[in-house]
């Protein structure tokens, strides 16, 4: 019985190790490959069989950076944009989000899947009227207009995310703590806050992720001053062909910070996450 | 507007102009006389708006790419900053459309598309005429006579208002592997019955037999004979557009709507028998493409070119730069074949205008840039840039002397390989020219999607062109 | 403490939804400042009797189903195949999460690299292994478009479905599974009693967040096979840019009231889809 139990195992121990390798291969080797390529100079790349020999070059990250449109002041402009947006978000955020989580009424469910709606708008069909009311506001052409932009859609989920998550905090606790004499305030910000702190954290990244990653709404409201990283990858795909070299440089240079904060946070995104789904009952 | 159709009308309308070259000007070197014999450039008045920062926002193209690489001569001449925002032309449709809603102007410059920006938005676009007349601005060096094109890239249903200036002109010409022609010139025309070598008496028919050809014999250094840019896209239309003005047929019966545009073309005219001959034939010929061509626009044409996957295709000239680097001294470039009618070569100039809402110092700065950008120097500048290369729109730089030797090899402006050929393309018989109505974005992707389809094999030819021109006139009623 | 955030949410969210409500009945003019006349039932008609819209909507259901269906399958067995891995899990797990912080630009415009067939290389890696005739392209062929472009997506999104039923994954005690997967039998039926109804509410964010994305789902599509060939891959977003774009010939009218009501219309499906989704699969209460 054991003998086979043991061989059973390390069966499927290998086959869950064979899979793992498929998985992870299927996810990094598209990366790897514009890792390669944004070193490669253009000879290396336009090969009908892909080549694995090359001679490095740093060409394609130098000329992203001098010129005219050098990509260095959009760096700035995506993190301004994307944290400012990003901050607001979990702040305003957690605080409705606990809100929702207490509230006892019958219409929460209505005005929580209202917030949560107000995520669907397809962005095409909203330009026109946001440009309008950005333009009175004069947030057109500027980093604060991006962030009131990215809010349009990280406040919501910011707000759904963090109410699932402090749904999972037993009110007891709060109660407790209100008992041994803090007031409502103190009993959120000392003892339920930092229950969440996963969560906010979980939060947080996701939101910085999808406004630093954010086409759209950087195409149609940003000018000269608050251009993003992202657009500039639609200005090198050009009339007189596409510069795969350099497009792969600026996919690495766009990438690569959010990938460090993802690994970096990744224990918390993953507790994050399964304080939503711990159950507390 | 729709008086006399035809050749002779086209003729007159595209009255040539310039030094020896039947350039495509406006209508009226009459009407402009006196400014294209003012002529030489005044440098005065160049530095009156020092200082001033102006936004040019433009389709990514090869000039827009050398000046923004290097604006430091525009700005040590005038003392004005210029910053230079690239996008896709759709993202720039969209920025421009909402610019000019505004009132205000965040873009001051803009690269005014005939078909996609001017036609529709002429209203939101200074008028340059007065600009061009006024003593107190730097003249337009050789006067606006020296532009090719004028009509096409800068106005609109009006002669007498100018909306830009031509700024870059991409035509599709033929572009063939010369080393494999050469190599297999005697058999195929043993086999062929003609001479394939590529120049405007090859017919489209024979494009296909020659096509044809390299598929069953050339399998050694090329896949495919052709190669198309048949992508559910704008370039499906540029690529069709070819065949079916060769064929005698177009979009719609007005003379004047590839120049002046119009805003009554009245019903399509693509039921003709000429059209439905056009779409049959291209149908044709993509079945005998490159697989792949459904998959690419003009850049993965033009990638797959370089890459030898194909020994011949109708593209923009302005790969010559990038055909160069990957095939070295291989590839020659003629005017397209000749179809029933003529050959035709879709134009794709552009020009560049100004935001109606630019007023005072930035208007005068963002004449002076869209002077400086147009100017027969400049225009010399990009061509040499290493990372530009567009080609000029000028007649006068064609003649210089250090540009024509570059027509031939070793050439330090590669894309004046093309100059033989777009030269050619543009005499007022072989250049093809869209509609330019404020629609034309709607009926573009009619065109294309429809053509996609045929080309999938679900609709007829026939099928096809009656689809489009219903769906046309029912964008236009 | 709800108010703030309800409050900026109101300005962005309420009076662009009411501008397209009104904008539905409008025919808007852009030039020369936005203005917007009264045109009745006009953009609702003309939207509704298209042909080109419906195809639109099957396009966008189909796309919805595949990617929507392979990220949250593919999803769950990534997350499954990663709990049960003893060594090296967690650089496993690290590796597997990358593609989701990509922009889908860039996811776009990497797919279109890929399957370049001159230079892409997966192009070459299929046509190596025999799955792909030579010469072809899977964004070219009306067969395999849309697939091809719901795959990029499934790859970018994947993870987050990953990560999401892995952290779930997290609070079932490893023995449960252990003594469960013994058979094959017992391995499922222990998930679905067990472990689903444990991550069920947090799938639910997970599930809604894709399902809205898949409905207004563009960028990737826009940049690959723009909506072909022959329409293959014309989904509503795609649509709705047309109308956005386009000018009556006079240049001064848009379609943009066209486009409120294609905007109006996926904001309605996308509101039935989530309340479908939530009434399936909320079991404790987060909506109640």
């Amino acid at each position: 019985m054991s003998d086979t139990a043991v061989t059973a195992k390390s069966y499927r121990a290998t086959i869950a190790g064979v899979l793992a390798v498929v998985i992870v291969l299927w996810s990094v080797v598209p990366l790897l490959w514009m890792l390669l390529t944004a070193f490669k100079p253009q000879t290396a790349i336009n090969t009908s069989t892909p080549v694995l020999a090359f001679a490095p070059t740093l060409e394609n990250f130098i000329r992203l950076f001098t010129g005219g449109n050098s990509i260095g002041p959009y760096i700035l402009n995506s993190v301004l944009a994307s944290v400012g947006s990003t901050v607001i978000a979990v702040g305003l955020g957690t605080m409705a989000g606990y809100g929702l989580s207490r509230w006892k009424s019958r219409a929460k469910g209505n005005l929580s899947f209202w917030i949560i709606s107000t995520r669907m708008a397809p962005i095409a069909a909203v330009i026109v009227p946001l440009f309008v009311i950005f333009r009175q506001f004069g947030l057109i052409n500027s980093v604060p207009g991006l962030i009131v932009a990215y809010l349009t859609f990280n406040l919501p989920f910011a707000i759904w995310l963090m109410s699932a998550f402090f749904a999972e905090v037993p009110t007891a606790l709060q109660e407790a703590a209100q008992i041994d004499g803090c007031n409502k305030w103190q009993a959120f910000r000392l003892v339920v806050l930092p229950t969440t702190l996963p969560g906010m954290i979980a939060t947080a990244v996701l939101c910085t992720v999808f406004s630093w990653n954010d086409y759209a709404f950087a195409t149609a409201f940003s000018g000269p001053e608050s251009q993003t990283l992202p657009m500039s990858a639609g200005s090198l795909i050009t009339q007189t062909g596409t510069d795969w070299g350099q497009l792969c440089a600026l996919g690495i240079i766009t990438v690569l910070p959010m990938i460090v904060i993802g690994l970096l946070v990744r224990r918390h995104l993953v507790t994050g996450m399964s304080m939503g789904a711990v159950t507390g009952e | 507007m729709n008086d006399a159709p035809g050749a002779m009308s086209r003729r007159t309308v595209l009255q040539g102009a310039g030094l020896g070259l039947m350039a495509l000007s406006l209508a009226g070197c009459t009407s402009n006389a006196t400014n294209a014999t003012a002529g030489t450039a005044g440098k005065g008045g160049w530095k009156q708006f020092s200082g001033t920062t102006i936004n040019f926002i433009s389709e990514n193209t090869a000039p827009s790419a050398a000046i923004a690489a290097n604006s430091k001569p525009f700005t040590d001449l005038t003392g004005i900053k210029v910053n230079i925002t690239q996008m896709q032309l759709s993202d720039l449709v969209q920025k421009v459309k909402l610019d000019m809603s505004s009132g205000s102007s965040q873009y001051h410059v803009i690269y005014a598309d005939p078909y996609q920006v001017l036609a529709p938005l002429s209203g939101g676009l200074t008028d340059l005429a007065p600009l061009v007349k006024n003593p107190s601005y730097p003249k337009v060096e050789k006067g606006l006579s020296d532009f090719i094109a004028l009509d096409a890239a800068g106005r609109f249903l009006d002669k007498d208002k100018l909306f830009a200036l031509p700024y870059d002109c991409p035509t599709m010409i033929w572009m063939y592997r010369k080393d494999l022609f050469d190599k297999y010139h005697d058999r195929m025309k043993r086999d062929l019955g003609f001479d394939p070598t590529p120049s405007g008496s090859i017919t489209w028919e024979q494009y296909y037999q020659i096509a044809d050809w390299f598929n069953k014999n050339g399998k050694a250094d090329v896949p495919y004979g052709t190669g198309h840019q048949a992508k559910q896209h704008d370039s499906l239309q540029c690529d069709f557009s070819n065949v079916l003005w060769a064929y005698g047929g177009d979009y719609f019966a007005g003379s004047e709507i590839g120049t002046l545009g119009s805003q009554k073309p009245g019903e399509s005219d693509l039921t003709s028998s000429e059209a439905v001959a056009a779409a049959t034939f291209y149908q044709k010929l993509l079945g005998i493409a490159h697989p792949s061509s459904t998959s690419w626009d003009w850049d993965g044409l033009g990638s797959a070119f370089a890459a030898g996957q194909i020994a011949m295709c109708p593209n923009w000239h302005e790969y010559a730069a990038s055909n160069e680097k990957s095939l070295p001294g291989k590839v020659a470039y003629s005017i397209l074949p000749t179809g029933p009618k003529r050959s035709a070569n879709n134009w794709g100039g552009t020009g560049i205008g100004i935001n109606a809402n630019a007023k005072d110092k930035e208007l005068g700065a963002a004449w002076l840039f869209a002077n400086w950008a147009t100017s027969p120097d400049t225009q010399l500048m990009t061509l040499a840039s290493k990372v530009g290369g567009g080609t000029p729109t000028r007649t006068s730089v064609y003649d210089l002397p250090q540009v024509k030797k570059n027509e031939q090899r070793p050439s330090t402006m590669p894309n004046m390989l093309t100059a033989a050929a777009v030269l050619e393309a543009w005499k007022p018989e072989h250049i093809g020219l869209r509609p330019k109505v404020a629609t034309w974005n709607q009926l573009d992707t009619i065109v294309y999607t429809e053509l996609s389809k045929m080309l999938a094999g679900s609709s007829s030819p026939q099928a096809t062109m009656s689809s489009m021109a219903r769906q046309f006139d029912q964008v236009n009623k | 403490m709800m108010l703030p955030a309800l409050a900026v949410l109101a300005a962005v969210s309420v009076v662009p939804f009411i501008s397209l409500i009104v904008m539905s009945f409008s025919s808007v003019k852009l030039l020369g400042g936005v203005g917007m006349t009264l045109l009745g039932l006009g953009n609702w008609t003309a939207v509704l009797t298209d042909s080109q819209t419906w195809h639109a909507w099957l396009v966008t259901i189909e796309f919805f189903v595949l990617a929507v269906g392979m990220e949250m399958i593919f999803g769950t067995i990534f997350a499954l195949i990663l709990n049960s891995l003893r060594r090296a899990r967690s650089i496993a797990f690290s590796l597997v999460l990358l593609p989701m912080f990509l922009a889908p630009i860039t996811v776009g415009l990497l797919g279109n690299y890929l399957l370049d067939p001159t230079i892409g290389l997966y192009s070459w890696v299929l046509r190596v292994v025999g799955l792909l005739p030579a010469g072809h392209s899977l964004l070219g062929q009306q067969s395999t478009a849309l697939l091809a472009v719901a795959t990029l997506d499934a790859w970018q999104w994947i993870p987050l479905v990953t990560l999401i039923v892995l952290a779930g994954l997290s609070s079932v005690n490893p023995s449960v599974l252990e003594a469960a997967s013994v058979d094959g039998a017992g391995y499922v039926r222990t998930l679905y009693s067990i472990v689903f109804p444990t991550i069920a509410p947090v799938l639910l964010v997970a599930l809604l967040v894709r399902s809205m994305d898949a409905i207004r789902y563009y960028d990737i599509v826009k940049i690959t096979t723009g909506g072909g060939p022959a329409n293959a891959s014309w989904v509503i977003s795609l649509q709705l840019n047309e109308k956005v774009q386009a000018t009556s010939l006079d240049g001064i009218t848009t379609l943009i009231g066209q486009a409120s009501v294609i905007g109006i219309t996926m904001l309605v499906f996308t509101t039935i889809i989530a309340n479908l989704f939530v009434r399936v699969l909320d079991r404790r209460g987060l909506t109640r």
